[in-house]
């Protein structure tokens, strides 16, 4: 049976270990790191702490013999040689006068004359930074450093669980070596799950608005019929103008609510009513494209849009009683008003604040056609996000899918590996080197911790 | 049972006479304690301030609340000024680490590790400009990965990956473009235009040999013109001078041309046409080599299957009976495919 080391205190802040995850508390341990081992101990003692913080960080999950069964004290290196230096010389400028290349004389330096292998960096080639690069040809770490997993161990988990396929076959071993040209996919689906946001339960459920993301549109809405009531009498044109804009995106906003408030129960008609919503943008967008097109005519579609959407949200019952409320308006329109006012009327199911602001926003000038096209354009944008990126309760990670906090602070892919994110496949390109001034291997330590490391593996035991 | 007094020294009758006579106002008592006997009550204290009265006072939940240590302290507040910027990424472009302390040095994750730096990855426009330039334009691999000075594995990954994601396009697959859009705004990034002046990557990187890491005296008469590849024999028979490794050694030619004299765009060309046909007839080499193989297999075409059958020689099977290549069981010879301590993971996938 394979026996797993025991986590117990993985993030510790006493202790301060690194590791190969996207953890926040990983994030300020990093920070904190140390760059170098106090020379107080013995030369062992060092090499040991040495051993211990860098075993921490690279395959913490593989256990010490096999750790170095892999070693290699063969630190693989690689050199640019350019093509036009190769062109001209043959390499015997090197070994000529007295065997290291001619002297030049110091006023007759330059560029041109020197004869140079351009394109690598003027450093030292930092060998010891490589002491663990074996173990980035191990698939589970493959997959971590290419972004599909948010900790090695994570990665683990997908090979073992048969998420992971090498070259289109399905490989359940983490342990397997990489090599060259070998291509490995991870299901996308559990590397949204892996990188997105967790999902709250109480930010999920639809009984409960008070999600954050809502919270803040209703804020935002709020605040817009505050600003819509001044805006007849105070504001002038562009102010109208940007709380048109603002309008647009309420309405939006508004839509997605409705999509997402139906999307557990939608019948048929709600369907057909989605894709006539859909349409009835479009039309409204490709009117507002037009040259010619005024912003009183667009205002008109978002109030017809808006009324549209207070009937979607209505079941087919209550949205009967809503026309023959509206027959009865039209036919009593002097005492429209107390019938409006009246408890029984079915109310829209969500607070709708909206609308009351899209009515007050009639009176905009007629100067704004190129304002629109940048409208219609934020609108369109926004219609294509929520298609490319849906809310749907069903997946098991948040949705929107958002990448999970402090991603960024670890998102890097070395060279060594080509990733293709949106297919969620990368190929091991070839061994990682160490070059001139710098290395392939994503190690958080410095140069003295990884040398003490590495001659703790030299040594034949 | 009926319920104990702990073994104290303020008797409980004191206490008892001390909770009747002045009773603490509800706001001083702590709020789970109305069934207890008030043993903290200032006049017991004032008799006696050993610590056993302390003891039974910690008995009760009275306590506060562990007061978060200096580690938890810090983190806290680091996440609350620093962590702040991290926790969600905004903007386009990377947010590392090292720009809490040194604004100034670029892309550095580690900030201990100067040496590691976060390089800037092809962008989803770079790879399909890639794609277009080998699948559509036909260029060879070789003149791609010169022109946007992107190692041919590359380049040839690249179009790889493009023609995996464009199947799976058209099979309608499910694919991770919220999670692609993200991670393209939280890495640098290279577009692969005429504008970025640095070149992408190495192109002709030649790997450092072990042999060649040592230092070697080698007498040699002054007159002698010590090349490469002389250098590379001191090293050994079988080291090869950089010529040899180069990846595109048409580059080589393209650049002796040029210094001969040839106009460059006359060298260009002459260069599109020789990776041409070093890859024509790499691909031919490879097409011989899979005919050979083919050959000696015989077919057999039935209506539901395509038989191949290979010769096999069965007696060869090494000294052990356990050759690498050798086919079959063989009697006596028992399978070690179970054996303790033997690597049994596959060593590659094809």
């Amino acid at each position: 049976m394979r026996c797993e080391r025991r986590i117990l205190r993985y993030h510790s802040l006493k202790r301060g270990r690194v590791r190969q995850t996207w953890n926040k508390y990983n994030m300020y341990n990093l920070l904190r790191l140390r760059n170098s081992i106090s020379s107080m101990g013995t030369f062992f003692q060092q090499k040991w702490a040495a051993k211990a913080a860098t075993r921490a960080y690279h395959g913490e999950h593989i256990k010490e013999k096999q750790w170095e069964r892999m070693f290699s004290r063969r630190l693989l290196s690689a050199v640019n040689m350019d093509p036009a230096y190769m062109a001209k010389y043959d390499g015997s400028e090197q070994a000529a006068g007295r065997g290291s290349g001619r002297d030049v004389k110091p006023g007759k330096w330059s560029k041109a004359q020197v004869a140079r292998n351009t394109g690598n960096a003027e450093a030292l080639t930092p060998y010891m930074q490589m002491t663990f690069a074996p173990q980035e040809r191990r698939l589970d770490i493959a997959v971590y450093r290419a972004l599909f997993a948010s900790s090695a161990r994570q990665a683990r988990q997908f090979v073992v669980h048969g998420a992971v396929k090498v070259n289109g076959k399905k490989m359940q071993h983490p342990g397997y070596l990489l090599n060259p040209g070998d291509l490995f996919q991870v299901d996308p689906e559990k590397v949204m799950i892996a990188t997105g946001r967790k999902k709250s339960s109480k930010s999920e459920s639809l009984s409960t608005p008070k999600q954050p993301a809502a919270e803040e549109e209703a804020e935002t809405a709020e605040e817009a019929t505050e600003a819509a009531e001044q805006s007849v009498e105070e504001l002038g044109p562009e102010q109208l103008q940007a709380q048109h804009l603002e309008g647009l995106k309420l309405l939006h906003q508004h839509a997605k609510k409705i999509i997402e408030a139906n999307k557990e129960k939608l019948s048929g008609g709600h369907k057909k009513e989605i894709r006539e919503l859909s349409q009835k943008i479009k039309e409204a967008m490709n009117r507002a494209r037009k040259a010619g097109s005024d912003v009183q005519e667009t205002g008109d579609d978002m109030q017809n849009l808006a009324t549209l959407m207070s009937h979607l949200e209505l079941t087919p019952t209550e949205r009967k009683e809503f026309q023959k409320q509206q027959e009865q308006q039209a036919s009593e329109a002097p005492a429209a008003e107390t019938t409006s006012a009246s408890p029984s009327a079915p109310t829209p199911l969500s607070p709708s604040p909206d609308y009351p602001q899209l009515k007050t926003r009639t009176p905009v000038p007629k100067t704004s056609t190129k304002f629109d096209k940048i409208e219609s354009q934020i609108l369109k944008r926004l219609l294509e996000e929520e298609k490319i990126n849906p809310y749907d309760p069903s997946k098991p990670y948040a949705t929107p899918w958002r990448p999970r906090p402090y991603m960024s602070a670890f998102a890097f892919i070395p060279r060594y590996l080509e990733v293709n994110p949106k297919i969620c496949a990368a190929v091991y390109l070839r061994h990682p080197v160490a070059r001139p001034g710098k290395s392939e291997i994503p190690t958080p330590f410095g140069t003295q911790i990884s040398q003490l490391a590495f001659n703790w593996y030299l040594r034949r035991r | 049972m009926p319920p104990r007094i702990r073994s104290s020294n303020c008797p409980p009758q004191q206490l008892l006479l001390n909770y009747l006579d002045a009773p603490l106002p509800s706001s001083l008592l702590p709020l789970h304690r109305s069934s207890a006997p008030s043993s903290s009550s200032p006049s017991c204290r004032s008799q006696q301030t050993s610590p056993q009265c302390q003891q039974q006072t910690s008995s009760f939940s009275t306590s506060q609340p562990r007061e978060m240590t200096k580690p938890q302290r810090e983190f806290r507040a680091f996440l609350k000024r620093m962590g702040k910027q991290f926790e969600k990424h905004e903007g386009n472009g990377p947010k590392y680490l090292c720009q809490v302390h040194q604004p100034k040095v670029d892309n550095v994750p580690f900030p201990s590790n100067k040496s590691f730096k976060s390089e800037p990855v092809l962008s989803s426009r770079a790879r399909q400009t890639i794609w277009e330039a080998v699948m559509l334009k036909g260029m060879p691999l070789k003149a791609v990965s010169a022109q946007y000075q992107v190692d041919m594995r590359r380049v040839a990954a690249v179009v790889r990956l493009m023609e995996i994601e464009k199947r799976m396009e058209r099979e309608n697959a499910a694919m991770a473009i919220p999670y692609a859009q993200a991670v393209e705004k939280m890495l640098p990034r290279a577009n692969l235009d005429s504008s970025e002046e640095e070149p992408f990557e190495p192109i002709n990187d030649v790997h450092v040999h072990s042999f060649t890491m040592q230092q070697l005296f080698v007498p040699v008469s002054e007159s002698r013109e010590f090349t490469r590849k002389d250098a590379a024999k001191a090293f050994g028979d079988h080291i090869l001078p950089p010529d040899h490794k180069m990846r595109i050694p048409e580059l080589v030619d393209m650049e002796k041309a040029i210094l001969n004299g040839i106009p460059q765009e006359k060298a260009e060309q002459e260069f599109l046409k020789q990776t041409r046909e070093s890859e024509r007839r790499f691909a031919e080499s490879q097409k011989y080599v899979a005919a050979k193989k083919d050959a000696k297999k015989s077919k057999v075409d039935t209506e539901r299957f395509e038989f191949r059958i290979e010769n096999f020689n069965s007696e060869a099977v090494g000294k052990k009976g356990r050759a690498r290549n050798a086919v079959g069981w063989r009697y006596g010879v028992p399978f070690n495919d179970r054996q303790r301590g033997l690597y049994k993971i596959p060593t590659s996938v094809g």
